[in-house]
């Protein structure tokens, strides 16, 4: 743990000054971004989305297909839907479709026959009477039975066994999901390594208070090397990167209200992001000077909408860009840090899955996700993506070892293992702006430790709670 | 190691009340985050075994090992003295304990502590790590590059295109942006009209972009350009008259106004105008506008050939403008008094040709974008003959870049090639920026009385 790592030395700092202070060399790790996928280069808008899943199945359809003769035996028969016989017991492969009453539909909005009020926004669109339909190239059929109908969403390539009943609804007696792929087994690291994952900042007007700000300002002084003593200092020498994992800007400085406001009452107000982006990048450069960045859009950061979220611009970012460090990437992000392959996104995935299904807790929905297979499974439905066509860049194809999303509401961190060995961990980042919590992954061991900051504050004389902050 | 250190540390919070923090004080004094954290402590120790009375109170940075929930995690807090035993006694090991800050009142909250470390750091942002205990080998900033700058040269060419300002409006209040305005119009229409080399002026531009006042006394595009971009103009009269382009910024134009009225005769019609522009410049305050068209008028007459043959294209020009420009309301009584001058043996003709606002981005440290445009107002003032003359002249005036969208998006409309076919856009542009300044170009119809003149 890094709070054993860093105690080694005895306190120094409550004496007169003495020599010179030390200086550590900040470790250098190798680094390999493998982002390409997620790259988009040319735009263009005028395909149609169904060619995602048509893309996503046709990828998927093997590696199903083999899980089920792994599963439940070499004989099973596979089947399509259009060679579907009433009752006998075959496996189907297909992508999931929830029907869900809740779900909001542009149709039904602007139906006049309807005459319905636009639905307000609910934290969960599930309800009793969802449907799980199976859709494969040609065909789609229902599905009843022994399958957990809120916790699947939307998109998901799964394998069932059953058999077809004369209502033309598929019996479930067992499903099974792609779980996890390949893994490449990670070299031994002889020293501790760490690489600190943040996400959340909430930069911004009406963001964060001074008291947050203060936070935020400790935890770039821990990780450059000014706070702390000899002992603390060397373990944050031993910080290999960091990772900010969205949501550098605050909810608040998205006004979409001034397009709707007259041109006079807004002559001479300027956008929330601008000054919360001068922000950042003065914070930002604080952290570049010593230790190299990676810095992932979010949900309300200046890029684009669709997933996969393009880097921010370089120019927003004057002074930072002036240092190497300083790496802009995409939303997933995926890159090989000392061996140890980190995948993770901003966390928009993870909250669509919540929205749309009974599972609440981030880690939960991370786990399902990676034994899916597949990053957004939500993604085109509910969650906004570019409508690639020639391949799904959000199917896993190699196990990673760290795998993260941003943005959750607390800090959660799990390590699950693979039917073929695999091991990973699995962290939900919690956001900075309201738990002061950001994780320090060890990549030599694979652990995570979150680190919490705080303050004081007029109404802790009582609390001092010791726990997340205030 | 001197103990001068006390006696600053003494000063800082006994005298200015600062609130010291050990990164302000490690910044100010220049030393390493450590020392200045045993500094701060050496200094509480002092003070408090002598008790001299006043009170001092400190912060303390804590930082260790707690139980949460059933896991471990690592806590760092700033806590204040009272509160230090308690922190520390929760924390199952203790990694770091040191003296944050030391401030004389007591601290409600660490909002303060907050703005300090900014403040320090702000003014430190280049070496905001030096002193740190880490040093990363790999974070080194790289020297600014010139493609990063050959990105301002693009939007600085179509802008000298576009911006013909051929006669500066003696009685504008320019502020440096005016000035610069119209010298990039002079710019444009050198480019054009007298069409000489691009590469001069690419060359120019490239100059410019060294970004430094480089007072090259190289060719008069040059020279022009240096001018055009507000940098120091001392090739062109030996005066150091710090028209820089950051200067847009500033809005007190008049200091180096009234050297630039000594100029050298040129014998370019470019150079003359500059002048012009420069003697517009001078009239920011609208004070000098008397002496600025004099000025204007001796330079006029100190202009050789090449100046008539411009200020007759300029006629030309204001020729081929006025058609275009009687089917408005707007222009035409804005026409009626560059009419009468047209007559008067004076510089201000050009004054009243038109020319589109021009908008130029003032980018201050906070990031804000505010922007000068060019809008007709009457101006009142004595000409020579003693007489009380109004007239509508384009003034600048400085306003937020949300304004006026459509002003913007007629920039790149602008290209490089016929003056005329420019101009024509540019009277186009300029009739619908007029409508949209309509309100204050009605205001000034109405208040002009140059309607008498033209009866006559």
């Amino acid at each position: 743990m890094f709070s054993d790592l860093a105690v080694r030395k005895e306190g120094t700092l409550l004496c007169p000054p003495g020599s010179e202070g030390p200086l550590f060399e900040r470790v250098r790790p190798d680094y390999a971004s493998c982002t390409e996928r997620f790259r988009v280069g040319e735009r263009s808008f005028n395909r149609q989305y169904a060619h995602i899943y048509a893309t996503r199945l046709m990828q998927m359809r093997g590696i199903l297909i083999a899980r089920a003769k792994q599963t439940w035996g070499a004989g099973v028969l596979v089947r399509r839907l259009c060679d579907l016989k009433v009752g006998e017991q075959c496996c189907i492969v297909g992508t999931l479709f929830k029907n869900m009453e809740l779900q909001p539909s542009i149709l039904k909005e602007i139906s006049e026959e309807h005459n319905l009020l636009p639905q307000p926004p609910r934290a969960k669109y599930i309800s009793q009477s969802d449907e799980l339909i199976l859709e494969d190239e040609l065909q789609r059929i229902k599905l009843e039975g022994n399958i957990d109908m809120p916790e699947f969403v939307t998109g998901s390539v799964i394998a069932v066994l059953g058999a077809e009943n004369n209502d033309g609804i598929f019996t479930v007696e067992a499903f099974s999901m792609a779980d996890l792929p390949q893994q490449h087994p990670r070299l031994p690291l002889t020293s501790d390594r760490f690489v600190l994952l943040a996400s959340g900042l909430g930069l911004g007007l009406g963001g964060s208070g001074a008291d947050s700000l203060l936070s935020l300002q400790l935890l770039v002084d821990m990780v450059s090397g000014q706070l702390g003593d000899q002992g603390e200092q060397s373990g944050a020498a031993r910080i290999c990167r960091v990772l900010l994992a969205g949501n550098l800007l605050s909810h608040s400085t998205q006004d979409r209200d001034s397009v709707n406001k007259a041109k006079y009452l807004t002559k001479k107000t300027q956008a929330g992001s601008v000054e919360a982006i001068r922000l950042l990048d003065e914070v930002l450069v604080q952290l570049v000077a010593s230790v190299p960045v990676d810095v992932m859009p979010g949900q309300f950061d200046p890029s684009n909408y669709t997933l996969p979220q393009q880097p921010l611009h370089r120019c927003m970012f004057p002074l930072s860009t002036a240092y190497p460090t300083l790496q802009l990437v995409t939303n997933p992000y995926q890159a090989d840090i000392d061996g140890v392959r980190f995948l993770g996104t901003s966390g928009q995935n993870v909250k669509d899955v919540v929205k749309y299904s009974s599972m609440d807790s981030h880690l939960d929905v991370l786990e399902r996700t990676l034994r899916l297979r597949h990053l957004a499974p939500t993604a085109p439905d509910t969650l906004g993506c570019y409508p690639f066509y020639q391949s799904d860049p959000f199917i896993i194809e190699e196990c990673p070892h760290v795998y993260f999303s941003g943005n959750a509401p607390s800090y959660q961190a799990k390590r699950i293992t693979g039917l073929d060995g695999q091991d990973v961990l699995l962290v939900s980042v919690p956001e900075f702006s309201s738990t002061h919590t950001a994780c320090l992954v060890n990549v030599r061991t694979l652990e995570c430790e979150p680190i919490v900051f705080s303050s004081f504050s007029p109404e802790d004389e009582e609390e001092n709670d010791m726990n997340v902050s205030h | 190691m001197d103990d001068l250190y006390l006696e600053n540390i003494d000063e800082f919070v006994n005298d200015h009340n600062k609130i010291v923090t050990y990164k302000w004080l490690s910044l100010t004094l220049g030393v390493h985050v450590n020392q200045a954290k045993q500094m701060l402590f050496h200094y509480l120790d002092q003070k408090r075994k002598e008790s001299s009375g006043s009170q001092l109170h400190a912060t303390y940075l804590v930082s260790g090992k707690v139980a949460a929930n059933g896991s471990m995690s690592h806590k760092v807090a700033v806590v204040r003295e009272d509160q230090l035993e308690d922190v520390k006694s929760k924390m199952d090991i203790t990694v770091s304990i040191h003296v944050y800050s030391i401030q004389k009142a007591v601290l409600k909250d660490s909002g303060p502590l907050y703005s300090t470390d900014y403040d320090a750091v702000k003014e430190n942002l280049k070496n905001c790590c030096k002193y740190s205990a880490i040093r990363c080998a790999g974070a080194d900033p790289l020297p600014s590059d010139v493609p990063r700058q050959s990105q301002e040269i693009a939007p600085v060419a179509p802008l000298e295109m576009e911006a013909k300002k051929s006669v500066v409006n003696g009685g504008t209040a320019a502020a440096n942006k005016g000035a610069a305005k119209q010298q990039k119009g002079i710019m444009g229409m050198f480019n054009k009209s007298t069409s000489k080399t691009p590469e001069s002026s690419k060359e120019v531009k490239m100059e410019e972009n060294e970004d430094t006042a480089t007072e090259t006394t190289k060719s008069k595009p040059a020279l022009k350009v240096h001018n055009f971009f507000g940098k120091p103009a001392t090739s062109k009269a030996g005066t150091s008259s710090e028209k820089s382009r950051k200067t847009i910024k500033e809005e007190a134009v008049g200091s180096q106004t009234s050297h630039l009225a000594v100029e050298e005769p040129s014998t370019s019609p470019l150079t003359a105008e500059i002048k012009e522009e420069e003697a517009k410049s001078s009239n920011a305050a609208g004070k000098k506008h008397n002496e600025g068209k004099s000025n204007k008028m001796k330079r006029l007459e100190q202009c050789d050939s090449d100046d008539e043959k411009f200020e007759s294209r300029k006629k030309k020009r204001r020729r081929i403008k006025k058609p275009q420009l009687s089917s408005s309301d707007d222009e035409v009584i804005a026409d009626s008094p560059a009419a009468p001058d047209a007559e008067a043996p004076t510089p201000s003709p050009e004054s009243k040709v038109k020319e589109e606002p021009f908008i130029q981005t003032k980018v201050n440290s906070e990031g804000k974008r505010r922007k000068r445009r060019r809008v007709i107002k009457p101006r009142t003032f004595v000409d020579e003959d003693g007489c009380m003359v109004t007239e509508k002249g384009f003034e600048s005036e400085s306003y937020s870049e949300s304004d006026d969208d459509f002003k913007v998006n007629k920039q790149p409309l602008k290209e490089p090639g016929a003056s005329k076919a420019i101009f024509r856009k540019n009277e186009e542009e300029n009739k619908s920026q007029k409508r949209a300044t309509a309100a204050a170009g009605k205001a000034a119809k109405q208040a002009s009385i140059m309607g008498f003149f033209v009866k006559k």
